[in-house]
């Protein structure tokens, strides 16, 4: 139960500080394509640090896998809104919308993980 | 020998327990579970600090193994917390001090993300197992989901460097080493898996 928190927790951190790098690198008006590649690159430098700070308390794939999808289309996402000027108007609003967006990856990759969980070859010996 | 992965696991020994508290927290249930099935003679591979030890059932008589000395050094305060016997040695796995035919069971934990070269380490495995003995691995693996395949890919540039591979096709390479899949469990997604085989 705590781990599955601290999942939820960890998620939200990467997802938040991927959206505050974005906003202060993306500015409206810049180019989409190069926002959406800096946002990606920086998503990923992120995932990297906060995955491994985080692997020893939660487990490294735990931490890893979520972080890299958080970072890397977080990274896209937000810097695509914050390109167009479509974004948050506030930084608050920013990191809220990041922490959403890592907690809802977390909840995808629980679901999915659930779906894959178990036999996937059992010959009953 | 090989010396250097010797030596990249001596030094990841000093931060190892550390470093994987969290897994060891939360797999420690399955690789109770998947212990629970060793019998007869065992050996356990890459016997690490020896976070496992407390994972086993009480009361068998086993010989864990590992290539780092340092690894070992750790491991041996956790043997006594065993109820039962554990040997340490000192040993690569890709060459067994071990006679043909010689264990009922042999235990792996995420040691072939590790091996350098895990076909001949699990067909030395194929050799010391008696026929209709078991191996029972506890291993991470190259997912098949896209983007995670891909980014384990990436990752193994960098964390074979300090440690494992993250990207092995580990059932493949069991196949490959002559043996047959009894069992194949999903832990946590596709990536870490129970594998059961048997040497026929």
């Amino acid at each position: 139960m705590l781990f599955t928190l601290g999942d939820y927790l960890a998620g939200m951190l990467v997802g938040a500080v991927t959206a505050l790098g974005v906003r202060m690198l993306v500015k409206p008006g810049m180019d989409m394509v190069i926002a959406m590649l800096i946002g990606m690159g920086l998503g990923m430098v992120v995932h990297f640090v906060l995955g491994l700070i985080l692997s020893p308390a939660i487990g490294m794939f735990e931490a890893m896998i979520p972080a890299s999808l958080i970072g890397m289309y977080g990274g896209m996402f937000f810097a695509m809104r914050d390109s167009m000027a479509a974004g948050s108007r506030s930084l608050t609003a920013a990191l809220a919308v990041g922490a959403l967006f890592g907690l809802i990856v977390v909840a995808g990759v629980h679901f999915y993980d659930r779906t894959l969980r178990g036999a996937v070859v059992d010959t009953g010996e | 020998m090989d010396t250097a992965t010797q030596k990249k696991w001596d030094k990841v020994s000093r931060n190892f327990d550390f470093l994987t508290w969290g897994d060891d927290q939360r797999l420690g249930p399955h690789k109770r579970r998947l212990f629970s099935k060793m019998n007869g003679a065992i050996l356990m591979l890459a016997a690490g600090t020896g976070n496992d030890f407390r994972f086993f059932p009480p009361g068998h008589s086993l010989i864990a193994i590992d290539i780092s000395a340092k690894m070992l050094e750790r491991a041996a305060g956790k043997v006594k917390a065993y109820d039962g016997r554990i040997e340490l040695r000192q040993m690569d796995a890709c060459q067994l001090e071990f006679a043909d035919n010689t264990f009922d069971t042999i235990l792996t934990v995420c040691t072939f993300c590790s091996v350098p070269k895990p076909v001949l380490g699990l067909r030395e495995l194929y050799r010391v197992l008696k026929p209709g003995g078991q191996l029972l691995m506890f291993e991470h693996v190259r997912s098949r989901i896209g983007p995670v395949g891909v980014f384990l890919d990436l990752m193994t540039l960098l964390s074979r460097r300090l440690g494992p591979d993250l990207n092995r096709d580990t059932v493949g390479n069991v196949l490959k080493a002559g043996f047959r899949i009894r069992r194949e469990e999903n832990v946590y997604l596709d990536i870490v898996k129970i594998i059961e085989a048997v040497k026929d």
